[in-house]
């Protein structure tokens, strides 16, 4: 679950977020949508704690955000899947190694985690480049990657900032249909997105940002509306 | 605990994995803190080199008590026992009114007019001192001289040994801070070059922290991959310390038969030592504060 009221930032004295609210219960799917700019991967960092905010209140998973620290921080990121917008694969490390950090940092033995690995890249077909290192796949492979280490974890929240930017529509499809399986086994998943066609098709709820504001929340949103 | 040991099992396969993988700046990192190691140890052995020369300078200024005829024996070997055990002191010895004698006829033997002359011997007998330290001369020559009732007077070339005084201080102070900068500046270059192998991996850090790793699963790698490359680096350090000057000391002390160079395998081993002790230091402590500034994520 996730609850964000009258949340502030800003950069420098520029607002990036203005008094912002919104609630996303367990288990439910939702598109953070609006242009560059809009706030949408600065709230979604709030919600990771990579960045802290000026003023409000940021629950994630019943926990206060803001006062988090030390351990408490590292078991509270344990709990939450994210995909990056720039991926943030390790570039010196395998398909194997970058999907099973998450369960090398808990301290899972390795034959536990070599499984978990193969179940989950069995899942987003790249089975077969497990050995791979990112810079030799394309950039929907890498998209799937960066999914598939988010998700191998089974964390209670998803978040996901743009993760069909820049890759053709068939892998932008195959992505959209593996999130909303791995939304479909209970976990609470937020998307930020500037992909009109996946939001239109998809019939989701819809968070539509503008200028670090919310301007709409509609239940089943498309891109275009408002 | 099957966790902490899975975890010390990845650290250590991460950090020979790292190494490996960023060969490049690897090798970097040992090739400079090779050479800046070997550049601080070849200063090191100068330096010492230069102040054994100034402390054997100081041992060949001698002080010379002319002893009383009257003086008693009994008081002459309580000051001599005495001086023996003063700081700077090197070496006591008595020289009896014969031995003074004899040297005396040695050094004038073509002037027998002299010696013949010498019907008694009118030559005092003497404690002379052999200084480690000649710092302390003008000091104890004071105190020798006040002892009226033992010693008729007391001999000591001031002159020179002001002189080396000077020279053994200005050889000191300018050793010590040329040490501090040298050991300053390879330190600085040894730690930059692994905070830039750090830098190049910041975003690794920052990943690792955002998918939930403590500080210490993050460090673990880095700090073993900086002890390795201090270790390796100082080690190749070592070695070429070692080869160099057993090869060098002893044909620049048949070239230069007055330098005193240690050749010793004690003084170098001891160098080599202290080289890869702060290679590993350097090279663990580097890593840490390189890799902290990124943990805050």
């Amino acid at each position: 679950m996730i609850v964000v009221q009258g949340v502030t930032k800003r950069y420098d004295g520029e607002p990036a977020l203005a008094d912002v609210s919104i609630a996303i219960a367990r288990g439910e799917f939702a598109f953070l949508i609006g242009t560059n700019g809009a706030g949408k991967t600065t709230l979604l960092r709030i919600l990771l704690r990579e960045e802290a905010f000026d003023s409000g209140v940021v629950l994630v998973n019943g926990v206060d955000v803001s006062r988090i620290r030390g351990a408490a921080l590292t078991k509270f990121r344990r709990r939450i899947g994210v995909v990056f917008q720039d991926t943030r694969l390790l570039p010196n490390a395998t398909v194997r190694e970058n999907v099973g950090l998450p369960l090398q940092v808990r301290g899972r033995a390795n034959r536990e985690i070599d499984l978990a690995v193969d179940d989950v890249l069995e899942r987003v077909a790249l089975a077969d480049k497990s050995e791979r290192f990112p810079r030799q796949l394309s950039g929907g492979e890498q998209r799937k990657v960066a999914l598939a280490r988010a998700v191998i974890s089974k964390p209670d929240v998803l978040l996901c900032d743009e993760p069909t930017d820049s890759i053709n529509p068939t892998h932008a499809r195959e992505i959209m249909g593996l999130l909303l399986e791995i939304n479909s086994d209970g976990v609470t998943t937020l998307v930020a997105t500037h992909d009109s066609e996946i939001v239109n098709n998809l019939r989701r709820r819809v968070i539509r940002m503008d200028a670090g504001a919310i301007l709409a929340d509609e239940p089943v949103g498309v891109f275009n509306s408002g | 605990m099957t966790a902490k040991l899975n975890v010390l099992r990845y650290i250590l396969g991460a950090a020979m994995l790292g190494l490996w993988r960023n060969r490049t700046m690897t090798l970097g990192a040992i090739v400079t803190t090779a050479v800046m190691l070997v550049t601080l140890a070849a200063f090191l052995a100068i330096n010492d080199t230069l102040n054994e020369m100034v402390t054997a300078l100081g041992r060949k200024s001698n002080l010379i008590a002319y002893v009383r005829d009257d003086a008693r024996p009994s008081r002459v070997t309580e000051i001599m026992r005495e001086l023996e055990q003063r700081r700077g002191v090197g070496e006591v010895v008595f020289v009896t009114k014969e031995d003074a004698l004899r040297t005396f006829q040695e050094r004038f033997f073509d002037q027998r007019d002299v010696i013949d002359i010498l019907q008694a011997n009118p030559l005092p007998a003497s404690v002379e001192l052999r200084m480690d330290d000649p710092a302390v001369l003008p000091g104890l020559a004071d105190e020798l001289r006040a002892m009226t009732e033992v010693f008729e007077s007391v001999a000591v070339p001031l002159d020179v040994v002001e002189r080396l005084i000077s020279i053994s201080n200005v050889s000191r102070a300018a050793g010590t801070a040329m040490i501090i900068a040298l050991t300053g500046v390879a330190l600085f270059v040894i730690a930059n070059t692994i905070r830039i192998a750090v830098y190049a991996r910041r975003q690794e850090i920052e990943i690792m922290k955002l998918v939930g790793a403590t500080d210490w699963f993050v460090r673990g790698p880095f700090l073993i991959e900086g002890a390795f490359i201090g270790l390796v680096g100082a080690t190749l350090a070592a070695i070429a310390l070692v080869v160099l000057y057993l090869q060098a000391a002893p044909t620049v002390t048949r070239i230069i038969s007055f330098l005193p160079i240690a050749t010793d395998v004690s003084f170098v081993r001891n160098l080599a030592v202290f080289i890869v002790l702060v290679g590993l230091v350097v090279g663990s402590i580097g890593s840490y504060v390189s890799v902290r500034r990124y943990l805050a994520v």
